[in-house]
């Protein structure tokens, strides 16, 4: 069982024809369930998004929701996460598209609406940002938060981050796959701490399942990268 | 009809790269370093190591460059690859200092002279841009002397100082953000080829071989310092057919290097 915790559904402004190709894609690397923000959502406009994967996720069983929060419009953001539930088991922020860095106060506001809401966050990192990220998580009591792609080439800081503060996740996606990577964050990182997520569509499995295969995990820890650890977090 | 999949229906072992992979094997992979790069924590590099590496990712040979020669010592490191070529397994490829624009094209007569078929440049790690006069020089020089030229940078710029002079190049850092500038430019340059490394969204490899054809796909992996399995991986899940998958594995290469 592999559960992907950072996929997306709908197209991308790049040259592919990906949107919908969510579960062929899926089903290529026997990833059972993916927990999906809409493209739209992410890029554009936050609440259409959401409201056109809401469709997509009626009458199926292998694809559940983030809410897509835009820090600059937390009214909507409200809204969504009051009108958005059942397949909906955790919110996706932005911080590039939103212009939003995890130190703004709009981000930490949009993180503590994750928290009123019971959900865990998924947020993206690069470089460095992810132990802001670790530092927003101590300070917002009850924060449970995901580092997407765990800061890319940012991994030793996200290993930093993660030490810190238990409350923090790591999830691996990346286009670039250098050597070693996940098997220096695996020895360094409680693997209680650690999810499996590709950014499908955008970037087929193959990047992180290789780079994660590469590392060559075993037992409880492969099976909590895999998909325990991502059962209990997203309740799933 | 949506099908449930318990955990009973998957695989025993998560993330077995192998079993998707089955019976798929390299026999040129055309982005190979030896050595190691001084500013990263980085594999030594030496050729056994990175040998083994490719035997362990059933890859028979490597098209391999020398980082002494990118980065330190051109003539010492390119000997050093020449030296190579009395194993099967490896490929040499050649490498200029672009930083030397005047020893650069000495060293391209000098490895045309020793029977070398392609040169790799390395502009990201010797910080040159691709509207530098040394580009240009080089990839002039190298056209001239019928040298396949393997590059790295950023292909909506590097495409640039090889067009309209009958080059034929492997662009190695071409990543599918950018698939799109490179289609436009190689629909107009037939020399132009790609490294899959970087190709690795969900359609781009089938994009290339449907816009340009097969033949200008080439395996790369840039072993030992990425996860060779990565492209590995991706190339054996696409939706090409067997005989594209043997041309990108090694075929296309074989025709242009070999």
């Amino acid at each position: 069982m592999i559960i992907d915790v950072h996929a997306h559904w709908g197209p991308w402004f790049f040259t592919m024809d990906v949107a919908g190709a969510s579960l062929a894609t899926m089903d290529r690397y026997g990833i059972g369930k993916a927990i999906v923000s809409a493209t739209e959502a992410v890029i554009y406009d936050a609440q259409a998004g959401n409201r056109a994967l809401a469709k997509v996720l009626e009458g199926q069983d292998r694809l559940h929701g983030y809410v897509t929060v835009n820090p600059r419009r937390l009214r909507e953001a409200a809204e969504d996460l009051r009108d958005l539930t059942g397949p909906w088991v955790g919110v996706k922020i932005h911080t590039d598209y939103t212009g939003s860095p995890v130190t703004s106060p709009r981000m930490r506001a949009a993180l503590e609406l994750a928290v009123e809401a019971g959900l865990p966050a998924l947020v993206h990192t690069w470089g460095p940002s992810v132990l802001d990220l670790a530092q927003v998580c101590l300070d917002v009591p009850g924060l449970r938060v995901i580092a997407g792609h765990m800061g890319a080439d940012g991994h030793r800081y996200a290993i930093e981050a993660a030490r810190g503060c238990d409350r923090l996740y790591l999830e691996p996606c990346w286009s670039h796959a250098p050597a070693g990577r996940i098997a220096e964050v695996v020895a360094a990182v409680d693997d209680r701490q650690l999810l499996f997520g590709t950014d499908a569509t955008l970037i087929d499995p193959s990047s992180a399942f290789g780079a994660v295969a590469a590392a060559g995990l075993t037992g409880l820890t492969a099976e909590r990268v895999a998909w325990r650890n991502a059962t209990e977090l997203f309740s799933i | 009809m949506m099908t449930r999949m318990t955990i009973e229906e998957q695989p025993a072992i998560p993330f077995d790269a192998w079993s998707l992979i089955g019976g798929l094997e390299v026999t040129l992979d055309v982005d190979v370093l030896v050595g190691a790069f001084p500013d990263r924590d980085s594999p030594p590099g030496t050729p056994e190591s990175v040998g083994g590496l490719l035997a362990g990712h059933r890859t028979r040979a490597g098209a391999v460059a020398s980082l002494r020669a990118a980065l330190f010592d051109v003539r010492q490191g390119n000997d050093e690859v020449l030296a190579l070529a009395a194993e099967s397994r490896w490929l040499p490829v050649g490498a200029v200092d672009l930083r030397d624009a005047l020893g650069a094209g000495r060293e391209l007569d000098r490895l045309a002279g020793a029977g070398m078929r392609a040169v790799r440049l390395f502009p990201d790690e010797q910080g040159v841009d691709a509207s530098f006069p040394s580009v240009r020089h080089v990839a002039r020089r190298a056209a001239e002397l019928g040298l396949v030229v393997l590059t790295g940078g950023d292909v909506r710029r590097f495409w640039q100082p090889f067009a309209g002079i009958g080059a034929r190049v492997v662009f190695l850092d071409t990543h599918f953000y950018h698939l799109g500038d490179f289609l436009v430019a190689a629909l107009e340059e037939p020399g132009f080829h790609t490294s899959t490394r970087l190709l690795n969204s969900p359609d781009a490899l089938e994009t290339v071989a449907a816009e340009l054809g097969v033949e200008r796909l080439l395996h790369g992996t840039r072993a030992p310092h990425y996860e060779p399995i990565v492209p590995l991986l991706r190339l054996a899940t696409s939706g090409l057919d067997p005989a594209q998958v043997e041309a990108v594995a090694g075929g296309n290469a074989r025709r242009l290097l070999a």
